[in-house]
């Protein structure tokens, strides 16, 4: 296309003006949170900054210099934090701030001094706003004061869409895991009533290719449901008359969701009750069923038949070939943009499953010891945060008369449980180094000798308890009655909210893993024995989140052990503030799914499995999510810090 | 009336207003011993219709403000020239100015007198400043019959000189830019350029700390120096 020159020269005229304010805009409009505020505002950011260049080395703010008077966005260049280090000479780099990013928010929100020196790392320049036209563009704009208070949230927003985005590219369709389940439930139920001949019920499922018939009254409120597996029962039982009423054979009273429920919530409920069909009523009329097979003929995830497998295996070796499936059943799930919480989740009901199959086979095997007891699990298995790389924390809960009556079944107990310990380490959860294990006689113990020792954890503040409270807190039941474990668990829960010294001490241990926020650059460039440095994504990411949200919920009587379902109800019994709340998720969450896909790599790649991630491999977006969501982390310590006077 | 009078342009009209505010303008100083920081510098850039000093016009200016030691975004200045017998040529394309827009301008004579009420008594920072500076002055003698007696200190000069080991004589503002690894903006116009000036000036003060040099008195006098020694024959 060729311009004649008129318009060539009317084109170049049209771009002269206020082309320094302009040029600025479009630059900060490649950053969050710039991109998401309104254009008027960006435009009194702008024009209320100053450009100020800053020479490798020289310093931008210190401690010394009082409350923070000005907010930065570094233009250019590479800001680094230097921190005195409070036992020896010297500092240490703490963080890293680059072009695009800004500075520093928590001192001029707290109206402090900056407790890091900032130094330029390079020469660099920095946009410069003043206080008082940031208290202007905080109150005016609701992304920049969003982006201010919680920062990671903002940002997790864009790389959810993004996640999705890529999901639904590679599904091709608009499936996932968080389809409503009313809109896969296409076909009308097929129906009957309850009267109807067996004969009758099945000719109909014939007819219309059904798997399934629910028997429902005049008001079409379901009765019950009766299945293909329903009819093999029947046949192969050989005692049914075909003319008997449907009634008589069918499951009464059938699950059942609304179809406002997900197709993620469909599979956890076919997975834990073993069914393949879930009614959908609405209204309490039945409006639609969904199968095993609707739901997962879109994805291939067979996570329901997977289950079932499981708990029908009847040799141990059947239950190793099996872990290997769950393996791929999550590098599936992942690659169809499953989210972490539903992962873990997956993975803790199938380890459950299994768990469960193997102390059935093992009494099978070795007899059962003709005494009730309870299979207990601690640390991220009771927290239902298992990946598929999990140590075993396991203990036994029995009841008993006395002291001798323990040791008595304990006595039985032991071999048992030293069995189970092996068979589960042939399954692939690895034996717990540290012996925290039902087969040690420490963790086999009744009801009272528990009771006696968590009491004991809470009295006597030592590491070690502290430590041991920290993994045996976060106890739970997976095989076996349920009702001395919550009895143990009110006990907890009363002698911690009694407790304000254990609070504080518990507080204290959940500084311990301070996330190592900005270290990135400076990670890339210590190399230890020519290896990189990088950084724990559990111990130095995960663990703040879940030592804190575990401190809060036992010191506020939350009986929930998930960390993520403690944070829900932390901010329904308003201990903490539901941005905070949802901030601290998000940046947990964004964490573990980043650990998780680490984790798929390494299998992939036949490497040896580790939490050690080194962020110059993850692109610039997920880099700076995950140092927004260490920031999370440090803001929960610092809350903590503030709560118990630290 | 001088024989030779019709040769000169004719004195401009300036209305009584402009001369009221003219006559406002402050006076100018020498450089002082102030700290480069605290010393108000004006950065300009200049599009124009040509390089020929006695012919061509200015077209558009672009200014920035250097206080308290950094880019101040809120005192900018960016005026096009009116300008009628303007012919279309091939420099457009450079300068960015369309016919439409250099009609749509400000009345020359006003938008000067802006410009020097935004200068105010500030030295003046340009790339190429002899230029910038001769052409200025030219358009204020001939729309507002004024003298223009700023001090003009030229970042061509002051880059090479506070910076040897660049070793890049005779260089433009494109490879300064360059060898500080300047991150700019698109720069079409006076504006843009200005900014990447006043920039670069940034980095320049700060190396001139580096080189003991203070005040913008020191740096003009060591400049001039500088200047010298550079022009001495070698023998």
């Amino acid at each position: 296309m060729v311009m004649s020159k008129a318009d060539a020269f009317t084109q170049a005229g049209k771009t002269a003006v206020l082309q320094n304010i302009q040029g600025t805009l479009q630059f900060l409009q490649r950053f969050p949170p710039f991109n998401q505020m309104e254009h008027a505002h960006l435009a009194y950011l702008v024009e209320q900054c100053q450009l100020r260049f800053f020479a490798q080395g020289e310093s931008i703010i210190k401690p010394a210099d009082g409350p923070v008077e000005h907010f930065y966005i570094v233009k250019q260049g590479r800001v680094v934090g230097e921190r005195q280090h409070i036992t020896k000479p010297g500092t240490e780099t703490t963080f890293e701030i680059t072009t695009g990013e800004c500075f520093p928010l928590a001192a001029l929100l707290g109206e402090r001094a900056t407790r890091t020196e900032h130094l330029a790392g390079e020469d660099t320049f920095c946009l410069q706003l003043n206080k008082l036209a940031f208290i202007k563009l905080f109150a005016l704009s609701s992304a920049f004061r969003d982006f201010a208070l919680r920062g990671v949230s903002s940002l997790l927003d864009q790389v959810n869409q993004q996640v999705q985005q890529k999901a639904v590219e590679t599904l091709g369709t608009q499936y996932s895991l968080n389809t409503r389940l009313g809109e896969l439930a296409m076909r009308h139920p097929v129906t009957c009533s309850a009267d109807t001949p067996l004969r009758e019920a099945v000719k109909l499922m014939h007819e219309q290719q059904v798997g399934s018939i629910v028997a429902v009254d005049e008001h079409k409120a379901p009765l019950g449901i009766f299945t293909l597996r329903d009819l093999r029962h029947v046949v192969a039982e050989g005692v049914g008359d075909f003319s008997d009423a449907i009634e008589q054979h069918m499951t009464r009273s059938p699950f059942h969701l609304s179809p406002d429920h997900s197709a993620f919530d469909a599979a956890i409920a076919m997975t834990e009750r073993h069914i393949a069909h879930v009614c959908l009523v609405k209204d309490q009329r039945l409006c639609g069923v969904v199968s095993e097979r609707d739901l997962f003929s879109l994805q291939r995830v067979d996570l329901v038949h997977l289950a079932r497998t499981i708990r029908s295996a009847q040799r141990i070796e059947q239950l190793v070939t099996l872990r290997g499936e769950i393996g791929q059943l999550v590098e599936r799930m992942l690659a169809h943009g499953a989210s972490s919480t539903q992962i873990t989740h997956i993975i803790t009901l199938l380890n459950d499953h299994t768990v469960c199959r193997v102390i059935e086979l093992t009494l099978a095997e070795k007899g059962d010891p003709g005494v009730p007891f309870s299979w207990l699990c601690f640390g991220s298995e009771g927290r239902r945060e298992q990946t598929l790389h999990t140590d075993q924390d396991n203990g036994i809960l029995f009841d008993a008369r006395d002291a001798a009556h323990a040791a008595e079944i304990r006595g039985k107990l032991l071999p048992i449980a030293q069995q189970i310990n092996q068979s589960l380490a042939q399954c692939g959860f690895t034996l717990c180094k540290g012996n925290i294990m039902a087969g040690n006689p420490e963790l086999c113990l009744s009801r009272a000798e528990w009771a006696r020792r968590f009491a004991a954890f809470i009295r006597e503040a030592t590491p070690e308890n502290l430590l041991g409270s920290s993994i045996y807190f976060d106890l739970r039941v997976v095989w076996g009655d349920e009702q001395g474990c919550e009895q143990l668990r009110r006990g907890i829960l009363d002698q911690v909210a009694d407790n304000r010294l254990f609070q504080r001490m518990l507080a204290e241990n959940a500084l311990r893993n301070r996330p190592p926020v900005g270290r990135f650059r400076e990670f890339v460039l210590a190399r230890k024995n020519g290896e990189k440095a990088t950084l724990d994504l559990k111990i130095q990411g995960l663990t703040p989140f879940v030592d804190g949200a575990r401190l809060l919920a036992l010191a506020n009587g939350i009986d929930a052990n998930n960390t993520l379902e403690r944070f829900r109800q932390l901010v329904d019994k308003q201990v903490i503030e539901p941005l905070d709340g949802a901030a601290y998720e998000e940046a947990y969450h964004f964490i573990q799914q980043t650990r998780m896909q680490q984790h798929q790599l390494q299998t992939r790649e036949n490497q040896p499995y580790s939490n050690r991630v080194d962020p110059d491999s993850l692109n610039h977006l997920d880099r700076r999510i995950l140092r927004e969501s260490l920031r999370q982390a440090q803001r929960l310590q610092s809350s903590l810090t503030l709560r118990y006077q630290l | 009336m001088s024989l030779f009078s019709w040769l000169r342009p004719a004195s401009p009209v300036v209305s009584a207003d402009l001369q009221q505010r003219l006559a406002k303008l402050p006076a100018l100083a020498e450089l002082s011993e102030c700290s480069l920081r605290e010393q108000r510098w004006v950065v300009l850039d200049l599009e124009t219709t040509g390089l020929n000093m006695s012919k061509d016009r200015v077209l558009s200016i672009g200014a920035v403000v250097i206080e308290d030691g950094a880019i101040d975004f809120s005192q900018q200045f960016e005026r096009t020239l009116q300008c009628r017998e303007l012919k279309l040529s091939p420099s457009v394309l450079i300068h960015g100015l369309g016919p439409t827009a250099i009609a749509a301008g400000s009345d020359p004579a006003e938008a000067l007198l802006e410009l020097l009420e935004f200068i105010g008594d500030s030295p003046v920072l340009a790339f190429h400043a002899p230029f910038d500076q001769h052409m200025l002055g030219r358009a204020v003698k001939e729309h507002l019959g004024h003298k223009l007696q700023h001090v003009f200190l030229d970042v061509a000069d002051i880059a090479p000189f506070l910076c040897p080991q660049a070793q890049i004589r005779e260089a433009g503002l494109d490879e300064w830019i360059e060898w500080f690894r300047l991150e700019v903006f698109e720069r079409h116009n006076a504006s843009a350029d200005a900014l990447a000036t006043a920039e670069l000036a940034l980095i320049l003060f700060s190396r001139a700390r580096a080189q003991q040099i203070y005040s913008p008195l020191q740096l003009q006098q060591r400049l001039s120096q500088w200047k010298r020694r550079q022009q001495a024959p070698s023998f």
